[in-house]
């Protein structure tokens, strides 16, 4: 009896533990997705119906266009996102990369330019990823205020270097990637 | 509606006019701004649609495993990526912030440059939050509030008909090669500055005395 007693509570407790994680994970998802998923998609749409309606989108794309379809372009678009005063300005919440991001995929589904250059589009955009975020995320790491002072420039300039190199290996590693 | 469409409903109502003049004018801008919505709409519930159930489903799956393995594992990773040595680069600048991001997601990633040394933290942060997009492709709960990285070029390649799983692996590979440069090159700018500054520290130091 002893026994059985001791093996219904071990079953009864993992099974409540299993059930107790998926319930935490399924509430923290949501939470997700109300906090930060839709009002983000929500946003995309409205500058997605703006750029489809009127002519603003057209011509933007247009101006990003013929340099995103080619090396050198997407390396001239990396350069600027990495030049150190603009790349923080460029950064916060990543919303101009996502929005850029949208741009190039309308113009990638419209058969302007092609799939190949998903790939290395995706690291020219986004050189400048977490380049306002540097002292904070320094902080979150418990670096000294020197640390810090040092390493927003060094990270700054690490990107000049970086952010066209990321785009020529994501240009050679594109090979193969949806041509033949 | 398409302008055939159009003409074929004039013709079946002969008796109204489309307005015109200044009326007309005004009453095109009215169209125009409502269709620009109306489009939008549209995007959000394709959004809405088409990636939201997958990827509550998949967050949820994650987030359990997650909890499961316990995020607290990795410091044991954090301690070893502190030590000096050559071996050691792979594991600070590649392994830790792949797990780090993987398990703590950003912002709070960042958080496991404590375990690091003063001199390695800028490019561990570089390395770390250089690889917050190249994740999203294939898991997209590191990175919720950022996806349209991702997501804006995806979408180009799905009107297109193409598979999304080369893309997204190939996005993830390359992350981890740049992630890892990143953080080296990094390090030696950091390294550089940092002995730049204590020198200049102590030539005004001797300056003062």
């Amino acid at each position: 009896m002893e026994t059985i007693n001791k093996t219904l509570v071990t079953i009864g407790r993992s099974v409540g533990g299993v059930v107790g994680v998926l319930y935490q994970a399924g509430r923290d998802t949501i939470d997700m997705v109300i906090r930060n998923i839709l009002p983000f998609m929500a946003f995309i749409s409205v500058i997605v119906g703006i750029i489809k309606k009127t002519e603003v989108g057209d011509k933007l794309a247009h101006l990003i266009e013929p340099a995103a379809g080619s090396l050198p372009g997407l390396l001239l678009i990396s350069v600027f996102c990495a030049i150190p005063v603009l790349s923080p300005l460029l950064g916060p919440g990543a919303v101009i990369a996502q929005i850029v991001g949208v741009l190039l995929g309308e113009r990638i589904g419209a058969g302007n330019i092609q799939p190949q250059y998903a790939l290395p589009a995706l690291f020219a955009i986004n050189p400048q990823v977490g380049c306002d975020f540097i002292p904070v995320g320094l902080a979150l790491g418990e670096a000294e205020p020197e640390t810090v002072e040092v390493g927003v420039p060094a990270v700054l300039f690490s990107r000049l270097v970086t952010g066209p190199l990321s785009v020529v290996i994501a240009y050679f590693a594109s090979f193969g990637l949806y041509s033949s | 509606m398409s302008f055939s469409a159009l003409a074929a409903l004039v013709a079946a109502e002969p008796t109204v006019a489309p307005p015109s003049g200044f009326w007309g004018v005004l009453a095109g801008w009215a169209n125009a701004f409502i269709d620009t919505f109306k489009i939008g709409g549209e995007n959000f519930v394709g959004l809405v649609t088409g990636i939201i159930p997958t990827l509550i489903v998949l967050l949820t799956a994650v987030n359990a495993l997650i909890r499961w393995i316990g995020p607290d594992r990795i410091d044991s990773i954090g301690e070893m990526a502190a030590r000096p040595g050559l071996q050691y680069y792979p594991v600070r600048y590649l392994v830790l912030p792949v797990l780090s991001v993987f398990f703590l997601t950003n912002p709070m990633a960042y958080t496991m440059g404590r375990f690091l040394p003063e001199r390695y933290k800028p490019a561990f942060y570089d390395s770390a939050v250089s690889y917050v997009h190249p994740i999203t492709g294939i898991f997209p709960h590191a990175n919720g509030g950022e996806l349209f990285v991702y997501l804006g070029i995806a979408a180009g390649i799905q009107t297109l008909g193409l598979p999304l799983g080369d893309l997204a692996l190939r996005y993830l590979l390359v992350g981890m090669v740049v992630i890892f440069i990143r953080g080296v090159l990094t390090e030696i700018i950091t390294a550089r500055m940092m002995a730049r500054r204590t020198s200049g520290d102590a030539a005004n130091a001797e300056a003062v005395a």
